[in-house]
């Protein structure tokens, strides 16, 4: 989780102990499309995984990308 | 702003995301940061995609290089309208820099996935259409401005419907890219404003099939992974380097371990790996490089802490020693501390710290030196040997936008330097020492041969320089067409070497009164009397057109204190003190002879 929130807070400009499931879009400034996808590379890297397209789609949350980690096998301590 | 330095600095190994953290915080101290900084480009990046990233990155990589970046990103595909248009934005932007990327996909349009819906011919009319697309687009930038033009060729592509009878194709699709590819190089080689960037050698050097993350290139339009983006850049700089004159000039050698393997204190002539051997292979072929690079005109510095007796005799009786002691311009072997060696060299060979590479591969000199001296570049050399070439190659710090003769022959020329200097510390008399250089000058008027020179030496030339102005070749071409101007080159040679083109006069004719608007001349031949003798040719000639009164002004800069006594030592009398401006006088009247050792060669 540690690792999440620090690539999180690093790629969106927020403060890790802000971070929370529902974080979003909708709720982080600058969280656009192309900050999006950066974050997907920025994840890719860090935990060694490819994202599949759908799996980018579908996101809309931070709580949605946990769910594709622990989908890859990462496991993310609380 | 130096706290975000720092930042950049203590992160080695950057992703994309960090670039674009760091480019924010630049943003926000950029006002204040404008101010300090004296080296400024305008970027503009044209292309046929979003290309996003590249921005962040220059303007962080940039931040690194202490040079302030103004950017104008064109919408995409908007590029032909922007470059046809004389008022657009772009224009008005008046950038230095045009990056102008067409990507492989967009410049096929459709026939990128069905190519052989055209003929063999159809296909060779297109590629002469593109090119001739290509040239007028260029030919309409040159005529609206001067701004230098980075033109990317196109990705070859991997694949082909034909698949391995592709290459039985009398005018095929992949050779088609390829004939493009070699016919914009053919039609931009001599022109010295445009240059054609290879990209589809970036992209081999990546490797093709890893350019394209392809849910991104479906996603958000990418067609270059994010993550290539900072060795893109690394590309660019190398162009825009050269265009700020950020050439570095100089390599610095340590010895033990780095141009051979052991130690020669203690493995012996005998003992050090350096030859046919795959331990031995390394450094040869390494030495092997920096001879080419010296051929090129890098000059060569030793740096080490060796009895020089050892040391010499490596130099002079190891079979498979490449570099000699002839290619090197100073050479410090001694017991002394790395940085006063490197300030020495510097000082040996007259050029600034921040002309200086130093490669080492002893990690601890490398930070002292990072640290004393941050104006030096330091190459971080991998611990193994056998990875020491590639990064060699990998510098991309000596490259100039254009090489003149002078460039081809820097490394021998300040060899020869050195050979000067050691007959100067035998001799005490001044004189004498001249005498026995047996200097020729060549004086010669501005001509299409000399002219980018001449520009080159009023850019680059800060020490010996009267005025400092700058000037592009297009200006030193008008002014030496123009009856109102005398545009000299001058040449020195002497019995060690050619020195090549090192000084540059440009005089502006007024009737009776002649004004010396630039009156220059390169550090390396400074204090051979060269410049007595570029006074007294163009004291000759006003007399010869009976003038009555040279006037010489003197702007001081930072650094031009040596040119600074110039007029007051050599017969001209103060006039008044202008703002930031002294104005010298010299009556005709008086005589300024020639000077008796100095052979002199007028050429109009």
């Amino acid at each position: 989780m540690e690792r999440l929130k620090s690539v999180l807070s690093n790629v969106l400009n927020i403060k890790a102990d802000t971070i929370t499931d529902e974080t979003s879009p909708d709720n982080v400034d600058l969280w656009d499309s192309l900050v999006g996808l950066m974050l997907v590379t920025e994840l890719e890297g860090q935990f060694n995984i490819k994202f599949s397209m759908d799996e980018v789609v579908a996101i809309k949350n931070v709580g949605d990308i946990k769910e594709i980690l622990m989908k890859h096998g990462i496991t993310l301590n609380k | 702003m130096r706290k975000i330095k720092e930042l950049i600095s203590t992160k080695e190994s950057k992703s994309i995301a960090d670039y674009f953290r760091l480019s924010r915080l630049i943003e926000q101290e950029s006002k204040e940061w404008k101010l300090s900084c004296d080296k400024t480009i305008k970027i503009s990046i044209q292309s046929s995609f979003t290309i996003n990233g590249i921005k962040e990155v220059l303007l962080v990589k940039c931040c690194e290089l202490d040079i302030f970046p103004e950017f104008y990103i064109g919408d995409y595909n908007q590029y032909f309208q922007e470059i046809l248009n004389a008022d657009s934005a772009l224009y008005k932007f008046a950038p230095d820099i045009i990056i102008v990327f067409i990507d492989t996909m967009t410049v096929w349009g459709e026939q990128y996935f069905l190519p052989y819906n055209m003929s063999d011919k159809e296909r060779k009319v297109w590629v002469c259409e593109k090119v001739n697309e290509t040239q007028s687009l260029i030919q309409k930038i040159k005529y609206h401005s001067s701004t230098k033009v980075l033109l990317h060729n196109f990705e070859v592509p991997l694949h082909s419907p034909l698949g391995i009878l592709e290459n039985k194709q009398e005018f095929g699709f992949i050779e088609a890219t390829e004939e493009l590819n070699s016919s914009l190089r053919r039609v931009f080689k001599s022109d010295n404003q445009i240059f054609v960037f290879d990209y589809n050698s970036f992209c081999s050097s990546i490797g093709k099939k890893d350019i394209i993350d392809y849910k991104m290139y479906y996603l958000g339009d990418m067609k270059l992974d994010l993550r290539h983006i900072p060795e893109l850049v690394d590309e660019y700089l190398s162009y825009i380097k050269p265009i700020l004159y950020l050439t570095k000039k100089c390599i610095v050698l340590d010895l033990d371990n780095t141009l051979w393997g052991g130690v020669i204190g203690e493995d012996g002539l005998e003992g050090i790996k350096l030859g046919p051997t795959s331990e031995g292979r390394p450094f040869q072929e390494c030495q092997r490089y920096l001879l080419s690079l010296f051929n090129r005109g890098v000059i060569l510095a030793v740096n080490s802490k060796n009895n020089f007796d050892d040391v010499l005799k490596v130099f002079n009786e190891h079979p498979y020693m490449i570099l000699k002691e002839k290619h090197f311009s100073s050479m410090q072997i001694n017991w002394d501390d790395k940085i006063s060696n490197m300030k020495a060299i510097a000082e040996d060979i007259n050029i600034g710290l921040e002309s200086l590479v130093f490669i080492d591969d002893d990690k601890l000199n490398r930070e002292m030196v990072k640290d004393a001296l941050p104006e030096v570049f330091v190459v971080d050399l991998p611990e193994d040997p056998s990875l020491y070439l590639r990064t060699i190659m990998g510098i991309n710090d000596f490259n100039m936008l254009q090489i003149t003769e002078e460039d081809k022959k820097k490394g021998e020329m300040y060899a020869a330097q050195k050979s000067r200097q050691e007959i100067r510390k035998k001799m005490t008399d001044i004189t004498e020492y001249l005498r026995k250089l047996e200097t020729v000058v060549q004086i010669e008027k501005a001509n299409q041969f000399t002219i980018p020179r001449i520009a080159q030496l009023t850019q680059k030339t800060n020490q010996f320089n009267v005025t400092t102005k700058r000037y592009l070749e297009e200006d030193i071409k008008q002014y030496a067409n123009s009856n109102k101007f005398l545009v000299v080159s001058v040449k020195v040679d002497d019995k060690f070497g050619d020195n090549g083109i090192t000084g540059v006069v440009i005089v502006i004719k007024e009737n009776v009164t002649w004004r010396i608007d630039t009156f220059l001349l390169s550090c390396r031949v400074l204090g051979r009397k060269v410049e007595e003798t570029m006074l007294a040719y163009v004291i000759e000639h006003a007399k010869k057109e009976n003038v009555k009164t040279i006037i010489g002004e003197f702007i001081q800069t930072k650094k031009n204190q040596p040119a600074k006594e110039f007029y007051k030592n050599n017969g001209f009398d103060f006039i008044k003190q202008e703002t930031k401006k002294e104005i010298w006088e010299f009556d005709l009247r008086k005589d300024y002879p020639y000077l008796d050792f100095i052979l002199v060669i007028r050429k109009d």
